[in-house]
């Protein structure tokens, strides 16, 4: 009975997690071609920025979390150890969608170019060690100059 | 510097590998893992059946008896002392038990009895009050005592031996530790049909050493195996931990024919006023 239980919610998981992944990544690539001409840069800190008459910061970010099955794979993971390929993509919609997110306030305002981009990363709702939401907050933030 | 907007590249952060792939890939290995486990504590369970020490042995039974509830042991009852003469007088003298052996009275509503590691044999009230003479008794307890010679109650303990052996070892979980939920019930150690075999033929040549006969020292199984026909499922505790088919009863009377054992003979009836 339980195992019936396992198996339906790592369907669910995996069925409902995976194409909301595909709609997700269809969804930055898409926005990542709109917001293209914009470039979005890492120097600035200890350095010239480029000349503008304006700067603002701006920061976007977001919150993900891995499906059931996608928990239940790491954690079969963490028992052999090595690459959790299945964290991989919810880290990269994650801090894709954060740099989206800035970048397109920061379009709205006007900017030219976004400068001295950072991201940082950090896990929401889950105790340290315990079980729990695994979700992970991405912020990306920069200035933006126009 | 001219800034010239180019595609992000794809998949540099995300391995290209299809998660149910992955996901196959580390179940198998748990699986695998897990499998040989569980057959290596197999491997290890039936080398240590055959050669734990007695001492070692005691040591285990005293941590079982101790999570037995309702064990009744006045060593001076008449009762008690009735059934460790009992006891004494069916060990063959050629065949002496490796460890001191005890008996124990389990007051408890299903007709039972059971051999614990360390020599510990447990004998239920309801069986007690359910035996009609000495001679089916007397079976009762030299079967569980062949148990004992063949060491079929540490075979029956399978892999939870090897977890009852390290905690003994290490001396964890004394008292009040829940060895037993750990090995799930004690009255669930089933034997397989050799074994239960094996422990007949000692028994029965037991039975004839002492009494000179094998007359009504079967009764006991033919009345379970009546009752057990007439209500499906309420006397089965015996039947559960033991399996007893009519073959198993027909192969004694045979077994006794072969021999020239008698199975005809004076039976002895119980003590009066002992098992009221």
């Amino acid at each position: 009975m339980d195992l019936i239980f396992l198996v339906i919610l790592l369907g669910v998981g995996y069925f409902v997690g995976s194409y909301l992944e595909k709609k997700h990544y269809q969804d930055i690539k898409k926005r990542e071609r709109q917001t293209l001409h914009v470039p979005v840069v890492t120097f600035g800190a200890k350095q010239a920025i480029p000349h503008g008459n304006e700067a603002a910061l701006f920061l976007g970010s977001v919150v993900v979390s891995a499906d059931y099955f996608k928990m239940f794979a790491s954690s079969l993971r963490n028992l052999v150890g090595g690459r959790v390929v299945v964290y991989e993509s919810v880290l990269d919609r994650g801090r894709r969608e954060a740099i989206l997110r800035m970048k397109e306030q920061a379009i709205s305002w006007g900017a030219t170019q976004v400068v001295n981009v950072r991201l940082e990363t950090s896990t929401v709702g889950s105790q340290s060690g315990g079980k729990g939401l695994a979700a992970i907050e991405v912020t990306a933030y920069g200035t933006g100059i126009r | 510097m001219v800034y010239k907007p180019k595609e992000i590249p794809e998949g540099v952060n995300v391995t290209s590998v299809h998660p149910l792939v992955n996901f196959a890939y580390l179940l198998g290995t748990v699986v695998v893992f897990s499998g040989l486990v569980y057959l290596g504590l197999g491997a290890i369970a039936t080398q240590l059946a055959t050669r734990i020490s007695p001492e070692l042995e005691a040591k285990i039974g005293r941590e079982l008896i101790s999570d037995i509830p309702h064990l009744d042991r006045e060593s001076n009852s008449p009762k008690q002392q009735y059934l460790e003469e009992l006891l004494t007088s069916l060990q063959k003298s050629n065949v002496n038990s490796y460890t001191p052996l005890t008996i124990y009275v389990q007051k408890s509503k299903i007709s039972n009895a059971a051999i614990l590691p360390g020599g510990h044999i447990i004998i239920t009230t309801t069986l007690l009050e359910e035996a009609e003479s000495e001679n089916e008794l007397a079976f009762v307890i030299a079967h569980e005592l062949g148990h004992h010679i063949a060491r079929d109650h540490l075979k029956g303990l399978g892999r939870s031996l090897v977890l009852l052996t390290v905690a003994s070892v290490l001396g964890v979980g004394g008292g009040n530790a829940n060895i037993v939920g750990i090995t799930g019930s004690l009255t669930n150690l089933h034997y397989s049909r050799q074994q239960e075999s094996t422990a007949d033929l000692y028994a029965l040549s037991a039975i004839v050493d002492y009494y000179g006969h094998g007359d009504a020292s079967l009764d006991f199984f033919n009345r379970i195996q009546t009752k057990n026909k007439d209500k499906r499922g309420e006397f089965s505790a015996y039947f559960s931990t033991h399996p007893l088919t009519q073959k198993r009863i027909n192969y004694l009377h045979q077994f006794a024919k072969k021999k020239g054992w008698k199975m005809k003979g004076e039976i002895k009836s119980l003590p009066n006023n002992i098992f009221d």
